[in-house]
């Protein structure tokens, strides 16, 4: 699955541990899900897309798994 | 139950206890090796203060020494829980079978070792499986007084 985070977080020029902090997760993480390596829970993916004000369908997309990504 | 102490403080003060019960058991048992009590103590201090400096590292294993995993932490902690489970469970198999197989007088202590084992994974599954008890569609009343058919 595919997500558009590293693509938000580099148009607003945060970092990710600004992010990190205001998600309430460890930077790590957020290169983890970034890179793709781990797919958050709901409840967080949810406060990713209101953290960048984009819909959690733009911000993940199931299709880009399905494609091969 | 351990609120009141600071998480970074968590795990060394955990690791300090079993420490502390490991040296008194030396103490207890008494005899020529009473002096094992007194290496572990040290090498009970020296694993706590490690636990301690790595829990303020940034890293996923600093945040689990420091209890302040995020939940991909916490996951990485308890799939790292289930190696170290599924390690235990085998060694207690191959130290069953030989010590049967020796005819050494500690078999027990194997077989105790799987028995416990075994019933903490089933209270696992029973814990945090599915709630096979609940209804399925179309049989709990609540929901079938709620569906917009009946409305």
């Amino acid at each position: 699955m595919k997500n558009r985070v590293r693509e938000q977080r580099g148009q607003r020029g945060l970092s990710q541990a600004e992010v990190a902090t205001a998600l309430g997760v460890s930077r790590q993480t957020v290169i983890s899900i970034e890179t793709g390596r781990y797919l958050p829970s709901l409840p967080l993916a949810f406060r990713i897309a209101r953290f960048f004000d984009v819909p959690v369908e733009k911000m993940f997309d199931p299709d880009d798994e399905e494609a091969g990504t | 139950m351990m609120n009141f102490i600071p998480p970074r403080l968590r795990k060394p003060a955990l690791i300090g206890i079993a420490g502390a019960v490991f040296s008194v058991a030396w103490v207890v048992r008494g005899g020529p090796l009473w002096w094992v009590s007194i290496m572990a103590g040290v090498a009970t201090v020296i694993r706590v203060v490690a636990l301690w400096a790595l829990g303020g590292r940034d890293t996923d294993e600093g945040a689990l020494a420091g209890s302040r995993a995020d939940e991909r932490q916490r996951m990485v902690g308890l799939r790292s829980r289930a190696v170290a489970g599924s390690a235990a469970a085998v060694t207690a198999f191959l130290g069953l079978s030989v010590t049967i197989a020796t005819k050494s007088p500690a078999w027990w202590a194997f077989l105790v070792m799987m028995a416990v084992i075994f019933f903490a994974y089933l209270f696992g599954l029973s814990d945090f499986g599915a709630d096979t008890d609940s209804p399925a569609d179309g049989e709990s009343a609540h929901y079938a007084a709620r569906s917009p058919a009946s409305w």
